[in-house]
């Protein structure tokens, strides 16, 4: 075990990203972001995979079905970054901190104000980027492309989100396009 | 009057250090979770822009709870006995960070650990020794959790149909 750890712990690459983490929490609550954006990503990939070996889903049709995944998969994960960045700055972080814990006492402040960065960007980027606003998007977006590209016609299955409800061919289609 | 405040922003104060404690990844699950569990099927249920059956509706906001239940259970259980063999690698002397290697040998320690240690040498390295397997542990835990995921979807995609036929009425 300790020749799989050692090239790790003992890497400049790492070395120097924990330096970061530990100088920088702005820095450390983006990192959290992106290894939560990560999971989301592999997700998405899965369900694109799944997709294109659909079978149920028409062949003509499911390059697009797929590549709906795909696009709401990366639009998704840019929107997230895109919020849980901005909360994580120190211009946003100070002023959050100033106006909830201008009288509060701490133990270790450091270690609570880094992991106020990190709390607040995932709430922001995993919590109301992922499952509120890309979801109420999602649909209207899916109906949009649905018209342009299929003048109306019924697509089997667009999954375009987490907690999208798109137009299924049946309920199992139904709940697998809102798996997330 | 303006002792209510400052009783909320401790209490706040306190959750927040309590929280802390659990380490990044953690954390992350924790609100993954929550808005799963919580936000999601809200949105589903009152999604003004979908046009779905209410039945339809309901069979897909209970597949979340459902799965962020399962999902942080087996998270949890995995991290924490991921965490438990790092921590038991790590006090027999396996897991060496260069970093903290550097700054036994050069005295150089990052200053946030510092000032955090009140300047006490020893301490800072205890810290940072502490702030660098916390950081790994995360890393790691990321890795876990995201391997975990096609085994936990598979789990649920099974469990939820039985929880959601017991719970909704089908009116097809």
């Amino acid at each position: 075990m300790t020749n799989i750890i050692s090239p790790i712990t003992q890497s400049k690459f790492f070395n120097n990203h924990l330096k970061r983490v530990i100088n920088d929490d702005a820095f450390a609550a983006k990192t959290i972001v992106v290894c939560s954006v990560m999971k989301d990503v592999f997700a998405y990939s899965v369900r694109y995979k799944t997709t294109m070996e659909n079978k149920k889903i028409p062949e003509k049709r499911r390059p697009f079905v797929a590549a709906m995944d795909l696009a709401s998969g990366i639009v998704t994960a840019i929107a997230q970054i895109a919020v849980g960045f901005s909360i994580a700055s120190p211009k946003i972080q100070n002023k959050l901190w100033n106006g909830l814990f201008k009288n509060a006492q701490f133990k270790d402040i450091a270690i609570a104000k880094k992991s106020f960065a990190t709390i607040l960007a995932l709430i922001g980027s995993g919590l109301i980027t992922e499952r509120i606003i890309v979801p109420l998007l999602a649909t209207p977006f899916a109906t949009f492309m649905e018209k342009k590209f299929f003048n109306g016609a019924h697509i089997p299955a667009v999954t375009t989100s987490h907690n999208n409800l798109s137009k299924p061919a049946s309920m199992q289609q139904f709940l697998k396009s809102s798996a997330g | 009057m303006k002792i209510a405040p400052i009783r909320t922003n401790q209490r706040l104060a306190n959750s927040l250090e309590k929280f802390s404690e659990q380490g990044g990844e953690k954390i992350a699950n924790y609100i993954n979770a929550a808005g799963k569990f919580a936000i999601a099927p809200l949105v589903i249920m009152y999604n003004p822009f979908t046009k779905e059956s209410k039945e339809n509706k309901e069979w897909a906001a209970i597949k979340q709870p459902v799965e962020a239940v399962i999902t942080l259970g087996a998270q949890l259980l995995s991290l924490n006995a991921l965490y438990k063999g790092i921590d038991k690698l790590a006090e027999k002397g396996k897991i060496k960070f260069k970093l903290v290697e550097d700054a036994i040998k050069t005295g150089e320690i990052p200053k946030p650990i510092l000032e955090t240690a009140r300047h006490n040498k020893e301490e800072a390295l205890n810290l940072l020794r502490k702030n660098c397997l916390d950081i790994f542990k995360d890393r790691i835990g990321t890795i876990l959790t995201i391997a975990l995921y096609v085994p936990v979807l598979a789990i649920s995609n099974r469990i939820f149909p039985k929880i959601a036929d017991w719970m909704v009425k089908d009116n097809d």
